[in-house]
């Protein structure tokens, strides 16, 4: 019974101060969200430092790729020393000019986006990008994407050892682009087979950025580990459509585009439990996270790390509230450490009753 | 005046006033501590309601009507029409209530520029025309505003603009389509009428439907005036991060763009961010034909 031992090798169980059926019920989390500087206890500091393979960072809070430019554009807004981290706008071997208007339509609770990979290419990122990512007081990873393992190969063997950079998360889940998107990716043995092609080109940390828009999330998860990257993230935004009814056409240039904010939630912190089940190595949450209790959710389900996405639109500084709000609450409870809280819900009775999780082999790391 | 780049910060705003404008319109009046940079007309402000408040996530992108320097910050002004989700919240807000603003974002009008200033402004497009006005009379310039809708009923504050734009010396030129107010016809039509009145060079400045700003730019390109205009997109973020809001590059500016180097944050050859290189952009950057 693998799976039983995977559970006891998770953190114990939280004490009973913090059991999750006695979080505050939701109504409780009016505005403003995600914030409550003041009422922290100043008598014990909680250490919210994290590890992502050889990437030490100072709290799980990092900001998701595509939402926050390349970091120093609102610095003079938001204190990027009180980051985890920043993932910067996904980077591809060419420039890309992207979809054509519509690229954003506001949705219930959620907003789609066909951005299609716009960036500047891996030339002008070298040369513009890198040294202002150097100089910035933040944890830096850089996303990079391709349309075949070939492409990928260049970018890493290009980017693998430039410093300033401490990590790498591979974008195989954009879901707006003809080739090379989250379709083409979704493909555990191609994506084993990728990430084994990728890992000796670099020895800083490799994450693997999966679509949420597949049958088992775990299988890629497991496909990834195995190809030997350092962790996942679950997931990007999911596929959706909005139309305009008076006008008869889709509200975006596309048809479809990727959906975030709070509306997929639930479905991305099912996607990270998932995750979180099927392998050993971190998972980064990302879905819909707008204020720490969100944050703490997907932790609390077994993610190390998290990324604010969505939010960062609506309030800059909102990854920076997130820290705060989560240092706050911890505090407040007593628990004296993320580590602490991290996988809480994995030991839910419930938890029992979800698919057991796959045989896995042993992990392909080097 | 043109705020530098990323003087934009996010603070608390106390609604001071909301009013009805006429014609379903609607009259905000916002005030912002210090030390939020005063927004040049054109610019605009990301506007998000309290959660509490507000069916809808991201907040709105709101075109600055006026601005008056009070103890402790500044008092802007907004003018707009409750017609979505975000801005029928907004309307429900009353005196007193708080939102966030955001801002000031964008480019505005380069009123500086020589040659005669004529504001063309198409229905609620007034918003940022009038504080134009009132900027060119500071500077001690006299304008010519001409003010199209489709009928009277939509010259938006139709008579908060004639006290503002008489107190200043302007002179306001009043076009309806149904020829219910002002002259029979639109704003072009007026443009011909007064344009032979006027000493060239002509430095127009427009606001209100892209239909309304292509046919501007045309006859702006076409008689050699210079001719801005400011232009209107669906935004998430408003700062340029988001990458949400592209507007098609002219030729000419794709071959200005292979050569300069761009903040970090505006479009790529093909596509101009209408947040943070606009919203007000020259006739010439943009391709007219692609535009919706």
């Amino acid at each position: 019974m693998k799976g039983r031992r995977r559970f006891v090798r998770r953190a114990p169980p939280p004490a009973a101060p913090f059991s999750p059926r006695k979080l505050p019920s939701r109504s409780a989390r009016e505005e403003p969200r995600g914030e409550s500087r003041s009422r922290a206890p100043a008598s014990h500091a909680v250490d919210l430092a994290i590890a992502i393979g050889p990437m030490r960072l100072r709290n799980p809070v990092l900001t998701a790729s595509g939402t926050f430019g390349y970091g120093d554009e609102v610095a003079h807004v938001v204190d990027l020393a009180a980051l985890g981290g920043v993932i910067t706008k996904t980077v591809t071997l060419e420039p890309r000019a992207g979809n054509p208007p519509g690229r954003i339509a506001e949705t219930p609770s959620g907003m789609l986006n066909s951005i299609g990979l716009e960036n500047v290419g891996l030339a002008r990122f070298v040369s513009e990008k890198l040294p202002r990512l150097r100089a910035l007081k933040a944890t830096v990873v850089a996303s990079i994407g391709g349309e075949t393992p070939r492409e990928l190969e260049e970018l890493l063997g290009t980017l693998g050892a430039e410093p300033g950079i401490a990590g790498f998360e591979i974008n195989f889940s954009c879901p707006n682009v003809a080739a090379g998107g989250a379709r083409y990716w979704a493909v555990p043995r191609r994506l084993e087979r990728t990430l084994a092609r990728l890992r000796p080109l670099t020895r800083r940390a490799l994450i693997a950025k999966l679509s949420p828009d597949v049958t088992a999330i775990g299988d890629l998860a497991i496909a990834c580990e195995q190809g030997g990257a350092d962790a996942v993230t679950a997931a990007n935004t999911f596929v959706g459509m909005a139309v305009d009814l008076l006008a008869m056409r889709s509200r975006l240039g596309r048809a479809t585009g990727g959906l975030s904010g709070p509306a997929i939630k639930p479905l991305a912190l099912a996607r990270c439990h998932e995750c979180a089940r099927a392998v050993r190595i971190p998972v980064l949450g990302s879905g819909g996270i707008m204020d720490a209790r969100d944050a703490l959710e997907f932790i609390a389900v077994g993610a190390t790390a998290v990324q604010v996405g969505t939010a960062n639109f609506i309030r800059p500084d909102a990854a920076v509230r997130i820290v705060e709000g989560m240092r706050t609450f911890l505090a407040e409870r007593g628990v004296k450490s993320i580590a602490r809280w991290r996988g809480a819900l994995l030991e839910a009775p419930d938890a029992q009753a979800c698919a057991p999780p796959r045989a896995r082999r042993r992990s392909a790391r080097p | 005046m043109i705020a530098a780049p990323r003087a934009w910060r996010q603070t608390a705003g106390i609604i001071a006033r909301q009013a009805p404008h006429g014609a379903g319109h609607w009259w905000l009046d916002l005030d912002v501590p210090a030390p939020f940079a005063p927004p040049a007309p054109g610019q605009f402000v990301q506007i998000l309601l309290p959660p509490a408040a507000s069916p809808v996530l991201l907040p709105r992108p709101m075109s600055v009507a006026a601005v008056t320097r009070r103890r402790g910050g500044l008092r802007l002004g907004f003018l707009y029409a409750p017609v979505g989700t975000g801005t029928r919240a907004l309307a429900a807000l009353s005196a007193g209530d708080r939102v966030e603003v955001l801002g000031p974002l964008g480019h505005g009008y380069p009123l500086e520029r020589p040659g005669t200033p004529v504001l063309v402004a198409g229905g609620r497009g007034i918003a940022p025309l009038l504080f134009a006005a009132d900027a060119l009379a500071r500077r001690g310039r006299r304008c010519e505003l001409i003010f199209g809708a489709r009928s009277r009923d939509l010259l938006v504050g139709l008579d908060d603009a004639r006290r503002r734009l008489a107190a200043m010396g302007g002179r306001l030129h009043l076009s309806t389509d149904d020829g219910s107010r002002g002259t029979r016809g639109n704003v072009l039509d007026a443009l011909d009428r007064l344009s032979p009145r006027l000493a060239f060079p002509l430095a127009l400045h427009a606001c209100g439907p892209h239909a309304m700003l292509k046919a501007v730019a045309r006859w702006g390109m076409r008689h050699g005036a210079s001719c801005w205009l400011a232009m209107e997109s669906v935004m998430a973020c408003g700062t340029g991060v988001c990458r949400g809001c592209p507007l098609p590059r002219s030729a000419r500016a794709i071959a200005e763009f292979d050569g300069a180097k761009t903040p970090s944050l505006y479009g790529n050859r093909e596509w101009a961010m209408c947040c943070t290189e606009g919203p007000v952009f020259e006739a010439g950057e943009l391709d007219w034909e692609r535009i919706e």
